[in-house]
């Protein structure tokens, strides 16, 4: 699985990631809108550098090892490559918007401004240059190799290296190695990087093991639940019809009546 | 009588606002009818017409299952009712969804491209199974009237699959009342504590209960208010009990996983969040299981209309919690839904409560038949005691007041609606009018009273040519009509480097490492900041003259230029000069060197007088920044 490592500590924040990957998914000329997040990601903008505490760290989309995005698109819409990256089929999108609710990381963005509108963020160049063996263009554009692609278990021997090197110039954890059960956009960084996610702080929890449970009772509770109802049914109609019997109504009277009323809703 | 008609009117006025607004949501996108934005994209339509649609709808499942499972045959006076608002609150999930929906003609692909593992994916092809169901569930009610033979034998057919089709209705109910909850489960991150929980299905279907049986009051009690029928207390009555059981049973579990999670202790902590749940519990739960609790309170008209108000209320607001309002602290949130979202989806209620009085009108719905034929139909013309103009029956006259209603709504929806929502071209492309006054004008881009000359064409150029007005001409900002000057120039008033990185780095060859200038003594390539950068003076020895006003924060180095306001105005040199002459302290990243009350306040009616003003007192900016100096102060 291929993976991209960034290392903050190298980032001059130059923003040429951010060029390349407007120029190579063609995302033409950038416009104000006001349904924009402070971070600088949008529809027409996949990648951007934030600046924090100092620090110029590049925000992308992350590609899960499993996605949430995936994992709540009821279409499938989302597919996670062997490759690594997690790709979008808007051919298949029917617009509903879970995945950006589902994003840890508040990654998809949609272009609201189009009469019809596709959900959007980096597919870490898959179509064009990672199925053809190539890196994508945010890493090709970097002048000072602080972001890299590769191999995810080369990537991270390498950034072990690199801790192990300089222990006083990182957090001593690799971003994305475990959280929300492993990313493909790894991060070494002199600072904590939880402003690049969303909301509630995160566990390794993969997202989609939260609704696996309640997802696999679907079965069961349907045909249970039918079993249960008919149940009922039959047996409290059973109990009243011999009560009925029991204490000498008129039995086929009353059993008519029901009757009628039972088939008229 | 003027009850119903005043009720059905205002309905139509509002389905007619909605019906305008929709045309121009399905025109012109969603986004300039809505207000979502990218971090908050589920909004209004999903929290109420969705969450809260399914949730109304309760009621079906439940009274269906009380008469036909549980065989509690004295409430079937209300099934017909109570069916009929479910399908109507499905159909209005679906229009609901139709509207919330990017693609939504796409809205099919959740047949053919299955996702088993989605949630949505469930909800959705459960809606799309009950409503089928809820329809074969009703279609008795209008097939009944049919005369054609072979409508009566579907008739006979759908009559004798009752309970089968109750059953299965059940079925797809539990499963999907719960699963709208799995919706969340996926949200750790954004739902705060207090509503996500694992159980948060279970939470859902639980709370589906007394929420159905309460909606069902509600509609019971309305239709027999506007019809003037009399109420069904003894039946509600019993609804009521049954209700107060379902709310303790769902406060002991909600109450009984906070405990277990550990985080009670969170109500009391305040913050918006906490009194949210505070406000949500008390109505969707402790209040109405105390009142109905009490035999007196459900005895009473007045006690059941409220307690069941308080419930739906309290209900439909935990639905909004869960499905935006608890998202509200975690994530900082600026969205407040537009007011054109709120208008569709009261007018989609309203068309539903409109089809509901349409059938209880017309087919036998209710306890004694259609409401129409025997109440209104049969109403005697009157005549206008002092005019003796003949009053008709009112059935009639009704339908041009609707009309009436329904045009003023669509009418006023149009005129209220913003000009982006009605043109839609707020982003796109568009040829303009260049400014009235020719290129050069005078602006006070920032809003502080202080005016400059303003060159229109060269921002242009620089911006994305002629059809780029939308990146400074904000329309959908209320009350601004163009991006201040400090939108693009942000360091306009801090001193900032005018130094051209890119003719360095190309005419000193300096390749990828950047070594040529980012020095680094301990060999890291790349690092950008004044420690680890070559000093200009090392190269440029003559470029600070002797007795120089400029000090440098760090010993040899130059550190920062003067703001570039000065630069683009072409003052440095002339004016460092001209006004700068004996002073010890330069004053040219000040405005008011030049700006000195030489410009009338702000008038956007008369720019050409402030023009004239600026023309005669203030010096001439000079046309282009003298090459001298400047220039190798530059590079």
């Amino acid at each position: 699985m291929k993976a991209i490592l960034t290392d903050v500590t190298k980032c001059i924040g130059c923003e040429r990631c951010v060029s390349a990957c407007r120029k190579t998914n063609d995302l033409g000329p950038e416009r104000p809108y006001p349904w924009k997040n402070e971070d600088g990601l949008s529809s027409d903008h996949w990648c951007s550098v934030v600046t924090k505490d100092g620090y110029t760290v590049r925000k992308q989309c992350r590609h899960c090892i499993s996605p949430a995005c995936a994992s709540a698109c009821p279409v499938g819409a989302f597919v996670k490559t062997s490759e690594g990256p997690v790709t979008y089929d808007g051919k298949k999108c029917m617009g509903c918007r879970y995945c950006m609710m589902a994003c840890p990381y508040g990654i998809p963005r949609y272009a609201y401004d189009s009469v019809v509108p596709y959900v959007r963020k980096c597919q870490m160049c898959y179509e064009t240059r990672v199925s053809k063996g190539l890196a994508p263009a945010c890493v090709e554009a970097c002048p000072a190799q602080a972001t890299v692609f590769g191999d995810r278990e080369r990537l991270l021997a390498e950034a072990r290296t690199r801790l192990a090197e300089n222990p006083g110039k990182y957090v001593q954890k690799i971003f994305g190695e475990t959280e929300v059960g492993g990313t493909c956009v790894l991060y070494l960084s002199p600072i904590e990087l939880d402003f690049l996610s969303l909301g509630n702080k995160l566990d390794d929890r993969p997202m989609p093991s939260r609704t696996v449970r309640a997802m696999e009772a679907v079965p069961p509770v349907f045909i249970g639940v039918g079993i249960i109802m008919t149940g009922l049914h039959w047996t409290i109609g059973r109990r009243i019809r011999l009560q009925r019997e029991r204490n000498g109504l008129g039995e086929p009277e009353q059993h008519g009546h029901a009757h009628k009323k039972d088939g008229d809703l | 009588m003027r009850k119903l008609l005043a009720v059905k009117g205002s309905l139509w006025f509002l389905v007619g606002a909605a019906a305008a607004i929709a045309v121009f949501r399905f025109w012109r996108g969603i986004g300039p009818t809505t207000a979502l934005t990218d971090l908050t994209p589920w909004g209004f339509w999903i929290g109420f017409d969705v969450m809260g649609g399914v949730a109304l709808a309760a009621g079906g499942f439940v009274i269906a299952a009380t008469v036909y499972v549980f065989h509690l045959e004295r409430y079937h006076a209300i099934v017909r009712p109570a069916v009929l608002t479910a399908f109507l609150g499905y159909l209005a999930v679906a229009v609901g969804l139709l509207f919330d929906l990017g693609l939504p003609w796409n809205i099919w692909h959740m047949i053919i491209f299955w996702n088993p593992h989605s949630p949505l994916f469930e909800v959705g092809m459960c809606v799309m199974c009950y409503l089928t169901v809820l329809a074969l569930e009703f279609a008795p009610v209008v097939l009944e009237l049919a005369k054609h033979p072979l409508l009566q034998k579907i008739y006979l057919i759908v009559k004798k699959a009752t309970v089968p089709l109750v059953i299965l209705g059940i079925m797809f109910s539990s499963l999907h009342q719960s699963s709208l909850g799995s919706l969340f489960l996926i949200m750790p991150h954004r739902l705060h504590e207090l509503w996500y929980t694992p159980i948060l299905p279970i939470l859902f279907f639980l709370s589906a209960i007394p929420l159905g049986l309460m909606m069902v009051t509600t509609e019971s009690l309305v239709s027999s208010t506007l019809y003037e029928s009399e109420y069904e207390l003894p039946l509600l009555q019993g609804l009521g009990k049954a209700c107060s059981w379902a709310l303790w049973v769902y406060l002991a579990v909600r109450f009984g996983d906070l405990a277990v999670r550990g985080v009670l202790p969170r109500i009391f902590e305040g913050g918006f969040a906490a009194n949210l749940f505070i406000v949500e519990i008390l109505i969707c739960g402790i209040i109405p299981a105390i009142l109905l609790s009490i035999p007196a309170v459900r005895r009473s008209f007045l006690g059941l209309a409220v307690s069941a108000g308080i419930t739906v209320v309290g209900f439909v607001m935990n639905r909004l919690d869960v499905g935006g309002l608890a998202m509200i602290e975690t994530t900082g949130t600026r969205y407040i839904p537009s007011w054109m979202e709120v208008v569709i989806s009261l007018g989609i209620v309203a068309g539903a409560a409109l089809v509901f009085f349409f059938v209880a009108e017309n087919f036998a719905l209710m306890h004694g038949g259609p409401m129409r034929k025997d109440r209104f139909k049969l109403a005697k013309p009157k005549f206008h005691p002092a005019t003796g103009v003949i009053v008709a029956d009112p059935y009639w006259p009704g339908i041009k007041r609707y009309s009436f209603r329904f045009v003023l709504g669509a009418a006023l929806a149009v005129t209220l609606m913003p000009q982006v929502a009605r043109s839609g071209k707020a982003w796109v492309k568009q040829p303009v009018h260049p400014p009235a006054y020719g290129d050069k004008i005078v602006i006070d881009g920032n809003l502080n009273d202080k005016a400059v000359l303003f060159n229109h064409q060269s921002h242009l150029a620089v911006v994305e040519g002629p059809d780029s007005c939308a990146y400074c001409h904000h329309m959908v900002l209320t009350g601004a009509h163009a991006t201040g000057c400090a939108r693009c120039h942000q360091d306009q008033n801090i001193p900032t480097s005018i130094f051209d990185h890119k003719l360095h780095a190309e005419s000193l060859k300096a390749g990828p490492d950047c070594k040529a200038c980012h020095t680094d003594p301990r060999g890291r390539p790349g690092r950008k900041d004044v420690e680890h950068t070559k000093p200009c003076l090392e190269c440029h020895t003559a470029m600070i003259p002797e007795g120089a006003f400029v000090k440098l924060k760090v010993p040899g180095k130059i550190g920062l230029a003067p703001g570039y306001v000065d630069a683009m105005h072409g003052l440095c040199i002339p004016c460092h000069e001209k006004m700068d002459g004996g002073s010890a302290v330069p004053g040219l990243a000040n405005c008011t060197t030049c700006h000195s009350g030489a410009i009338p306040a702000f008038d956007p009616l008369s720019p050409d007088q402030r023009m004239q003003a600026l023309k005669t007192k203030a010096p001439e900016p000079s046309p282009s920044p003298k090459p001298s100096a400047a220039g190798s102060a530059g590079k």
